[in-house]
């Protein structure tokens, strides 16, 4: 499975701030470098935040062959546009970067995220009230985590493709090429979707690189002057508005007959206690779920160049329109029925694997576990290299790791150790003399 | 034949914030145990809304999960109330959650019926002023 974080093993100090972080508990301390277990890790980049040395870092595509290709084209996350204070308008941006001979897909990122409003809205209409709420996709951590922590929940998940991929394929439709196309993603999230696909075929998106990588290699431009005149076509925006919380769901809601009921959250632990409380069928009566790992939205994305408080307020300040005139509505009726949007397999789960296949012999390893964790120190220090007491007891019966990993338990074994070398040098061979003793 | 697997948790009566903790772990240590995915989700079900009971009815009890090979038990046991009619507990809409349990979301008048639902043999036992024990069994191959 690819992903998108890289480890630098000469920066990593094999202190234990990641492996805490990580909600998925993916991270290990092997021989003081991280390990980062694959089939676990779902892109989040909170590990990434926790890193005070730098030690790990987003893996994405060369932005340099990209750039100096002529005529490259660029799929722009909604997250760019929040990344300049001088660049106010998309359009100026737009127009900064075709100076740079980039041509940017604007038109079809517009159409694609009406669709995928228009489906999402059309899901919910069409979904009995036992299937609500339906959960978006948009967050490609959000559907990783799901699949790895709640895989009951995946049958919630609306099997749309996110807006940024269909915008690509309705490029190649229209234009039948085959040209490379770029994806300027926020996260690492968004780079491993172009990567390793949901829907298992390839992303009609060739390559991807950092928000960050792009808007600094803009500023190193200095400024480029953009004609301040009205803008050359009006836009709507309203995709722009992805990049934070709640934009996919005002867009939803702009797309559908009735008042939803909708819940929007972002960062990680709003998101976990999200997925639990549906899990446990406690948000009854809500329609739609919007989750973002990332705090306020995608601007709060580890691959950003700016503060995502500042994006944040940048947002809301583009001007956007909400309503939908007929010719949009009826344009996405249209693409709606050119079956560009489904996701064509069903969602996996992800799941641990069990302690083992026979459930006799898991129910003994799982008793040994118990046993095991009772014995440690339950402050899940880190120490050992594992997020947790737990997750250690769990190694141990699986073969991987010794009780002794546990410094508290080393620590005890080397006390007992010591007292037996102080008992056995008190007894003595016949051969001599007893200390004080009479001959 | 191995030891079955006791799980045991004092809940505690009207905390809402700490309830479905201990369902969640029985889940968890279903999927450790390499349980298929549909029968845990229907013992999620049951260990959480008989969870939920013992907070919002009962005063607090114990729930308790015995995992065998073949199948899996799941008792509560209180001191509470105790129901003084049964079949009207086991009616779908039927509540008597306070209005506070209420405005958290829950007492829908679901949880019962949601459990027996989900169970494969249900029994309750219930006497006004000692308390109720319910028992829920799930088999792992039908």
């Amino acid at each position: 499975m690819e992903h998108s974080i890289k480890v630098s093993k000469d920066a990593c100090q094999g202190c234990v701030n990641c492996i805490r972080v990580c909600p998925t508990e993916a991270i290990r301390v092997v021989d003081g470098e991280i390990d980062i277990i694959e089939e676990l890790c779902i892109d989040c980049g909170e590990c990434l935040r926790s890193c005070c040395r730098s030690a790990l870092g987003i893996y994405e595509d060369d932005w340099n062959r990209t750039k100096e290709s002529s005529r490259a084209m660029i799929v722009p996350d909604p997250v760019f546009f929040s990344q300049f204070s001088h660049y106010g308008r998309p359009d100026d941006l737009e127009e900064v970067l075709s100076s740079l001979d980039l041509k940017t897909l604007i038109d079809e990122a517009e159409d694609a995220f009406d669709l995928s409003a228009y489906a999402v809205a059309q899901l919910i209409n069409r979904s009995s009230k036992t299937a609500l709420p339906v959960i978006s996709v948009y967050c490609p951590s959000v559907l990783r985590l799901i699949q790895t922590k709640f895989p009951e929940l995946l049958s919630r998940v609306v099997p749309v493709l996110s807006p940024l991929e269909i915008a690509a394929t309705l490029w190649r439709m229209r234009t039948n090429s085959d040209a490379p196309l770029t994806l300027l993603a926020p996260c690492p999230a968004k780079i491993t979707m172009v990567r390793e696909p949901f829907d298992k075929t390839a992303s009609p998106l060739t390559s991807a690189v950092t928000v960050r990588k792009v808007a600094r290699s803009i500023m190193a431009e200095g400024d480029i002057n953009v004609e301040k005149g009205p803008a050359p076509k009006k836009r709507n925006n309203r995709w722009i508005q992805w990049a934070r919380r709640g934009g996919e769901s005002r867009h939803v809601q702009a797309f559908s007959d009735r008042k939803l009921t909708i819940l929007a959250v972002s960062g990680m632990r709003n998101t976990l206690d999200t997925l639990q409380e549906l899990e446990l069928g406690r948000l009854r009566g809500v329609d739609f779920i919007e989750c973002r790992v990332c705090d306020t939205g995608c601007v709060g994305g580890v691959g950003t160049a700016d503060s995502r408080f500042l994006a944040n307020l940048r947002m809301g300040s583009i001007e956007t329109d909400w309503n939908i005139s007929p010719k949009e509505l009826s344009r996405a009726e249209e693409l709606f029925t050119m079956g560009i949007w489904p996701v064509k397999n069903e969602y996996q789960p992800r799941p641990r694997l069990p302690l083992s296949d026979n459930l006799a012999d898991a129910m003994v390893k799982l008793q040994q576990m118990k046993e095991i964790y009772n014995g440690l120190p339950h402050i899940d220090c880190g120490s050992c290299g594992r997020p947790s007491c737990q997750a250690m007891a769990e190694e141990i019966v699986r073969g991987h790791g010794s009780v002794t990993d546990c410094i508290f338990k080393l620590r005890e074994g080397i006390s007992a150790l010591a007292n037996q070398i102080v008992k056995l040098s008190e007894s003595q061979p016949h051969t001599l003399k007893r200390k004080g003793g009479k001959c | 034949m191995a030891a079955p697997v006791c799980l045991e948790y004092r809940i505690e009566g009207n905390n809402f914030m700490t309830a479905g903790t201990a369902s969640n772990n029985i889940k968890n240590t279903l999927k450790m145990l390499g349980i298929q995915s549909e029968v845990c989700r229907r013992a999620a079900v049951i260990a959480y809304e008989a969870e939920i009971n013992l907070v919002i009815h009962a005063n607090g009890g114990i729930l308790k999960a015995v995992i065998s090979e073949d199948r899996l038990e799941i008792t509560a046991k209180d001191e509470g109330p105790g129901i003084p009619d049964i079949e009207q507990a086991m009616t779908e809409g039927y509540t008597t959650a306070s209005n506070q349990a209420r405005e958290m979301g829950f007492g829908a008048g679901m949880g019962l019926p949601n459990i027996k639902r989900n169970s494969d043999l249900f029994e309750i036992e219930s006497t006004p002023g000692e308390g109720t024990m319910l028992k829920s069994t799930v088999f792992f191959n039908k």
